[in-house]
């Protein structure tokens, strides 16, 4: 009886024992990472709901005692997802953390609100601060460059401060084709940006941009700016780095002996004397392009601080960045000082403010630096047998002989005197509420004001009869005033009903305005001809005729949008958008536009049938199609103003009137673009590989062609006049852009990156509705008819000029072809033949033809870059291929110098079928024809860099996260075959881009820094 | 809890009024321009007339590109220039080989019917307002329009007509090329009204006078050789004795003898505003000037230019030995050099002579830049002279009087070789060649002499390359012919 008491008792104790030990048990196990396999230390291991836990080992080992069973044991770190296992008794729990931004869960901005990028349907690029770092660009638009499929970015010029022009999926107009740029949801520019305040920028490339409406034609970039981040200690980051800069390119010319053999030759076949008799003493002479280029330093520091608490984000910022022109030394110049301040806080549970506020200052200096009269054209033109110097240590006087515009260029640059200064505010500040479950309400207003200074100062100067003599000294100053504001407020709703359907709707209406205005002034006779004393408040001379000008604009606005996006438990992705823009650019007949798209996506990978498919990780099919628009368009243009010249000359004194000014159009209306999308994103290997693909075509209609050709009658070449600007012209824009990515590792010291994007581009205009079917545009020469067109059939911008076919021989050869009369002179044996394009028996203007376009058929960008232990290595690479470029550097004038190529001039039957024969004689060797068409297909080196991160640990024991010193080198080399200085340079015109009047060349920057992280 | 609720109502109700306050409806973009004046509601007040009106007189400035085609056109002068393919247009010009695509042209086609149209648009508005002068401004208006249709006859023939009001979109296909008679008809009847409201002088220098309108419709007349009307209204002028030759033929052409005693009409010009190759009609300097000067000069007197319009020998062969108006109209550019030590280069063409007349003269320092296309040397379009010979040909030809003849063209003789010794006794078809040869040398280098060998059927035989039937008048621009859509056909045998 005692005995089975007993045991039942021992039985109840040994099973109270046995599920108070099964109640709480100790659980141990290792914590590993997804990315390599590899444990991870300091992972917090805690018991939910209670204090009750503790960290893994150097080992990534943890042991945890007491666990009750049923609760639930979270596993946290930064950076990696929360894990969460339910404990039900095992010993043993090991888990496998990932890391917690995928590339799939990155956030992508999209528009009045983000998406994951795994949730994208519209063909969207991002490019991180990361990449932005790697590049270190002086213009934020450099870092679009190689890095974006779809993206081409042209330099104006490589002089200091000089604007970068960016295309996205090709020239979708002939006015101007920049996309707009958004920074934090407000419109606004890049010019100022320092780069290093970018957190990502975004580029939407197809209708994903149609909420944009009236802006999202030619493609929309948003930047995101640095924040800091929540629950971070503050990060103080220094950048500095000195470079300097050289020419990546000099022209080879002829030297003074050759010169003067050739000048002579030249003489002698028109039967006139010989310039130079004695060649003997001349040597080498003077070499143009030593004396101006020169290295030039650049210095550009910052230093930022960011952090926050739980509740506050804040980031800190300043720039200061000088860089010198290697051209021109203190005349060229560059310098931008930025301040900012980004501020996120939660007023409270369900309210959120943020704010950011940037001051920036641009102090500019420049010089003539494009077209004839340049001074790089100048040094290209002059002579080597004209010193730099005269005897008298005076700059020697370009003589008379080699035209009227070519001058000294050391004497140029030393007489010209320019200051350009810039002070910006720009900013925004936000609300959102999230007011109901649901539904976030945001409110927010972004501003942009600046006023710029700038002084130009005429110096009386004597160039030797030249049309660049000045008689009489003059200072020009204008004050510009700019500001706009874009206000926004709308209302979203997201949902995600029966765990399956997500909802995402948005409703809004943004506002905006653009108003400004100047005043400029010029004053005559400055004090002492000197710069120090060019002040309209010491210019004491009198003008006779009007020396003030001003203007003022105001430009606005109002627009309406929703957007409703769907997606199916991730697999299935809808959206469609609808915007309304009413804008005062548009006439009164036309006022209001509306922009609808839609775009699809289907992430296959999601699909039951691809679940066994382990290696893909995503496959996702995209489409879109939308309507967008463009209202980069003139002021005003449906109103007859009376904005002509009219001033004529009684009693000897100007004397000014009114006249109408352009002719006005009441129907003019936006540019509109359907744009269509096709395409696929993949990742593979734990989205190590990763590859997108995309067809695109972009048809622009309603193209405003100003100055419409109309008959002379209507008075449009009254000075000030022109004929009216219509919506009548098509261009289409479509390709492929390809691009892949991969990220290696060979083991955990050593990792590295590879990403190749591909744009493949044809460009079409489609039609020209102005009576001629064609708009002409660009320069060539000296009076020559104009050299580009926008014509259906051909790309925009296309060069429109004769075919040659050699060189003729011998005079049977001139017998037998058409007689090239009717261009100007009868040829001889060493002239360019011509074609006879129209085959008419006759050589004339009607055999001008399609000799080229700027357009490049593909630009590719290769990026390279690898981690070893603390080095990093990165070499980025851009590639334009396709692209023409018209050599326009080269005056005709017989006197001037010219390029070596020349050397190899006809002399007689047989000895040169590409470059005809020198005289000073009439020839028809000087119009323009594809023996000035180049091949601009380049590849260039833009970025080498080799970093070291200094040991760690040393640098913990003295408080700094971070020392990391690199060395780089921009634009290495450049491989092209064209022979002018620079086939990256582009004026940016859609029409008549592509003429090279001597290029300031970008520089070649070997760059020396270091950045701090405390 | 419910602190939670009324927070989030105060600021929903923000929101709400934020919403109000910035959303506006489409009035917000339906703006007008600030500072701007629209066409169709000015002329207002006197002075938007008197505006309107030099407007009208602006177009006149652009007439440097009628002056100097026209003596290129001419045997007096080859084109010159840098090159034989500098200013492609000219150059053809002057060989007789020019088409409908030539620029040149286009630019006169262009420049003379903006002057049309600049008046037609205050002729458009002339009945809006009534105030005193009003009938004057309207005189000159009409005179200006004379003057800008007559260019456009001389040098296309039959041309589209609008009086008193603006061409608009869609008349191009629709108004007809009106024949040459009616364009003068419309002429006439504009200079015939000037003449009977415009005073004999005016206050503001440069502005029409009741002279101008009567020499231009004498010389409108004598070109469609209606002698007896001709004479008659030339007469008028020479009787009413305002104008009188000047003695020193030099002068007149120099700074000082602007708009002198000699000066019917004479189109005004100034060097105080600056002028660029990108709108040569905007320059109020006479950019021909500019373009006639001696290449690469440096020396007294004149400044540099671009040497077109370079006269050849024959015609410095058509002064008489003691004719003091070669050395004013021909520069020998060899002799002056030698005596004066100026230097100078040489272009295309190079004849060695310039055409003095019209030379840039050195300037001030108020000169603007580009001091190649802002010379203010004033174009003297109608001058004394000029009217004396054509009522000499008038009579002559008309078979009115030849005694009247010969006594007007021996004024002008007499000025010219400064003594009685050179008068001319002809009568009949020798004193018709000896007015002919006259008006050659009096008016050289001032664009007339092209209109007058055409006129008269002489320019065949003496300009090379002439095709008759087709170079008595210039093509219509192609694009013109394009727009009209058919409605203009192409001058004879040109394509």
């Amino acid at each position: 009886m005692l005995m089975k008491k007993k045991f039942t008792l021992l039985l109840t104790l040994l099973l109270i024992a046995f599920v108070g030990w099964a109640q709480e048990r100790n659980v141990s196990g290792v914590v590993i990472s997804s990315d390599d396999g590899l444990p991870i230390p300091g992972v917090t291991v805690i018991i939910k709901g209670t204090l009750n836990g503790t960290t893994t080992d150097l080992n990534g080992n943890y042991m945890l005692s007491k666990v009750p069973v049923n609760s639930v044991i979270v596993f946290s770190y930064i950076g990696k997802e929360m894990k969460e296992v339910n404990y039900t008794g095992q010993p043993k729990i090991d888990v496998t953390m990932i890391s917690e931004t995928t590339q799939l869960d990155e956030v992508v901005v999209i528009g009045y609100g983000e998406v994951k990028k795994k949730d994208v349907t519209g063909a969207v690029s991002l490019v991180d601060s990361k990449t932005i770092s790697n590049l270190k660009p002086i213009k934020v638009e450099e870092a679009l460059q190689g890095t974006v499929a779809g993206v081409n970015v042209t330099q104006q010029s490589g002089s200091p401060g000089a604007g970068l022009d960016i295309r996205i999926r090709g020239i979708s107009t002939n006015r101007d084709p920049s996309p707009v740029v958004i920074i934090d949801g407000y419109q606004g520019d890049l010019n100022t940006i320092n780069p290093d305040d970018i957190k990502s920028i975004t580029v939407l490339k197809d209708a994903q941009a149609a909420i944009y409406g009236t802006v999202g034609a030619n493609g929309i970039i948003l930047v995101t700016t640095k924040k800091g981040s929540r629950n971070t200690a503050p990060k103080i980051k220094i950048n500095s780095s000195f470079g300097t800069q050289e020419t990546t390119r000099k022209l080879s010319v002829l030297n003074a002996t050759e010169y003067a053999v050739l000048l002579n030759e030249s003489y002698a076949a028109n039967g006139q004397a010989l310039p130079y008799p004695d060649i003997s003493g001349l040597g080498k002479g003077t070499n143009w392009q030593d004396e101006l280029f020169s290295t030039a330093p650049i210095y550009n520091n910052d230093i930022n601080v960011s952090g926050g608490s739980d509740k506050i984000n804040y980031a800190l910022s300043a720039s200061d960045l000088r860089q010198e022109g290697i051209i021109g030394g203190d005349k060229s110049g560059f310098k931008r000082s930025t301040a900012r301040l980004a501020l996120g806080a939660d007023l409270n549970k369900w309210l959120k403010f943020n704010t950011t506020f940037t001051y920036s200052h641009i102090d500019r200096k420049s010089f003539n630096d494009f077209g004839l009269g340049s001074v790089l054209f100048n040094a290209v033109n002059m002579p080597a047998t004209v010193p730099v110097y005269g005897t008298d240590g005076d700059y020697f006087l370009a003589p008379a002989n080699v035209g009227i515009e070519i001058i000294n260029p050391l004497q140029q640059i030393s007489n010209t005197f320019n200051d350009y200064k810039l002070n910006k505010l720009n900013g925004n500040f936000g609300l959102d509420a999230n007011f109901a479950n649901h539904f976030t309400a945001t409110a927010r207003i972004g501003y942009n004001t600046a006023y710029t200074n700038y002084k130009s100062f005429s110096k009386i100067v004597d160039y030797g009869g030249k049309v660049f003599d000045v008689t009489r000294s003059s200072v020009f100053q204008s004050r510009d005033n700019f500001n706009d504001y874009t206000f926004d407020a709308f209302v979203t709703y997201d949902n995600t009903f029966a765990d399956l359907h997500h909802v995402t709707a948005t409703v809004g209406t943004t506002v905006y305005k653009t108003y400004g205005n100047n005043l400029n002034a010029t004053g005559f006779d400055i004090p002492n001809n000197s710069w120090e004393f060019a002040d309209i408040s010491l210019a004491n001379g009198i003008s006779t005729s009007k020396a003030t000008g001003s203007y003022v604009y105001d430009q606005r606005r109002l627009s309406y949008f929703s957007r409703l996006q769907y997606d199916y438990n991730g697999k299935y992705l809808a959206s469609v958008m609808l915007r309304r823009d009413a804008s005062t650019k548009f006439g009164p007949d036309n006022s209001v536009a509306w922009f609808p798209s839609a775009t699809l996506g289907w992430v296959i990978s999601n699909e039951k049938f691809m679940k066994d498919i382990k290696k893909i990780d995503l496959l996702k099919f995209r489409l879109s199609y939308g309507i967008l628009g463009s209202d980069k368009i003139g002021d005003y243009q449906y109103i007859s103003q009376l904005s002509g010249e009219a001033t004529y000359v009684f009693n000897n004194q100007l004397i000014n009137g009114r006249a109408v000014g352009a002719l006005p159009n009441p129907f003019i209306k936006w540019e509109q673009s359907e744009q269509f999308d096709a395409g696929f994103d993949m990742e593979f290997l734990d989205g190590r590989l990763n590859f997108t693909a995309d067809y695109f075509n972009k048809k622009t209609n309603d193209l405003l062609i100003g100055g419409i050709p109309v008959s002379g009658i209507f008075g449009i070449a009254a000075p000030g006049a022109s004929g009216p600007t219509v919506n009548a012209g098509t261009v289409c824009n479509s390709g492929f852009e390809f691009a892949v990515g991969y990220k290696g590792m060979i083991n955990k010291d050593f990792s590295y990156n590879v990403n190749y994007n591909l744009t493949a581009l044809k460009n079409e205009v489609l039609k020209v509705n102005n009576r001629t079917g064609f708009v002409e545009g660009g320069s060539f020469g000296v009076g020559q008819p104009l050299p580009a067109r926008m014509q259906v059939g051909f790309p925009i911008g296309y060069f429109y000029g004769y075919q040659t076919d050699g060189i003729f021989q011998t005079q049977a050869e001139v017998d037998a072809h058409p007689s090239q009369a009717a261009l100007g002179a009868e040829a001889q044996p060493g002239d360019i033949r011509f074609k006879d394009v129209n085959k008419d028996g006759v050589i004339n203007s009607d055999d001008r033809t399609n000799i080229g376009n700027p357009i490049p058929d593909f630009t590719m960008g290769l990026n390279f870059s690898l981690q070893y232990k603390n080095f990093d290595f990165l070499a980025y690479t851009f590639v334009s291929l396709g692209n023409e470029i018209v050599r326009n550097y080269e005056r005709a004038q017989p006197n001037v110098n010219r390029l070596s190529t020349s050397l190899d001039r006809w002399t007689g039957p047989g000895t040169s079928n590409k470059v005809p024969r020198l005289t000073t004689a009439a020839t028809t060797n000087n119009i323009f024809s594809d023996y000035y068409v180049e091949d601009g297909s380049y590849l260039r080196l833009q970025r080498v860099q080799l970093g070291y991160r200094l040991p760690e640990t040393t640098l913990r024991r003295i408080g700094i996260e971070e020392v990391r010193l690199y060395v780089a080198i921009s634009n290495l080399f450049t491989l092209t075959k064209y022979t002018g200085f620079d086939p990256a340079a582009s004026s940016g015109e859609p029409i008549g881009s592509g003429f090279d009047s001597g290029f300031y060349p970008a520089a070649r920057t070997y760059t020396l820094g270091f950045s701090i992280n405390l | 809890m419910k602190k939670n609720i009324l927070n989030k109502t105060i600021v929903a109700g923000l929101f709400t009024v934020l919403l109000f306050i910035f959303s506006c409806n489409d009035n917000f973009v339906k703006i007008s321009p600030e500072y701007s004046i629209d066409s169709e509601n000015y002329f207002n007040s006197p002075d938007d007339y008197y505006m309107a009106l030099v407007a009208s007189y602006d177009m006149l400035q652009a007439t440097y590109a009628n002056v100097i085609l026209g003596e290129i056109a001419s045997e007096n002068t080859l084109c010159g220039g840098e090159s034989p393919t500098d200013v492609i247009g000219w150059q053809q010009v002057d060989q007789m080989i020019h088409t409908s695509t030539n620029s040149n042209l286009k630019d006169i086609w262009n420049w003379m019917f903006a002057g049309v149209q600049r008046t037609n648009y205050f002729m458009e508005f002339k009945d809006k307002l009534e105030f005193d002068g009003k009938e004057q401004m309207i005189g000159e208006v009409r005179f200006l329009r004379a003057y800008y249709n007559f260019e456009l006859v001389k040098w296309f023939g039959p041309i589209p007509l609008k009086m008193d009001k603006r061409f608009n979109l869609g008349d191009e296909t629709s108004i007809p090329r009106s024949p040459v008679a009616d364009v003068y008809a419309e002429i006439e009847k504009d200079l015939i009204y000037a003449a009977g409201v415009l005073p004999v002088t005016q206050a503001e220098t440069g502005r029409a006078t009741k002279g101008a309108a009567q020499a231009l419709l004498g010389k409108v007349y004598l070109y469609q050789e209606k002698f007896a009307e001709s004479a008659n209204v030339l007469e008028q002028l020479i009787m009413d004795g305002n104008y009188t030759l000047v003695s020193d033929y030099n002068s007149i052409f120099e700074n000082e003898g602007e708009n002198g005693p000699e000066s019917v009409f004479e189109i005004q010009y100034t060097d105080a505003e600056g002028a660029g190759f990108g709108c040569l009609q905007c320059s109020e300097g006479n950019v021909a000037v500019g373009f006639s000067g001696v290449r690469g000069y440096t020396g007294p007197l004149f400044s540099p230019g671009f040497s077109f319009d370079v006269p050849v020998q024959d015609a410095i062969d058509q002064f008489e030995p003691g004719d003091h108006r070669k050395a004013v109209t021909i520069l020998d550019i060899v002799s002056w050099a030698d005596s004066t030590g100026a230097t100078y280069t040489t272009g295309n063409e190079h004849t060695g002579y310039f055409n003095r007349k019209y030379l840039p003269r050195k300037r001030s320092e108020n000169a603007q830049n580009d001091l190649n296309l802002t010379n203010p040397n004033n174009y003297r379009a109608i001058r004394y002279s000029d009217v004396l010979l054509m009522a000499a040909e008038a009579n002559n030809r008309g078979n009115i009087s030849d005694a009247k003849a010969q006594e007007y063209l021996n004024l002008v003789r007499r000025r010219a070789f400064g003594d009685l010794n050179h008068d001319v006794t002809l009568t009949g078809d020798a004193l018709t060649d000896a007015i002919y040869h006259e008006r050659r040398v009096e008016l050289m280098g001032e664009g007339i002499h092209f209109f007058d060998l055409v006129r008269t059927g002489q320019a065949a035989n003496v300009i090379p390359g002439f095709t008759a039937g087709k170079n008595e008048l210039f093509p219509i621009p192609k694009e013109e012919i394009d727009f009209s859509a058919g409605n203009w056909k192409q001058n004879p045998n040109y394509n």
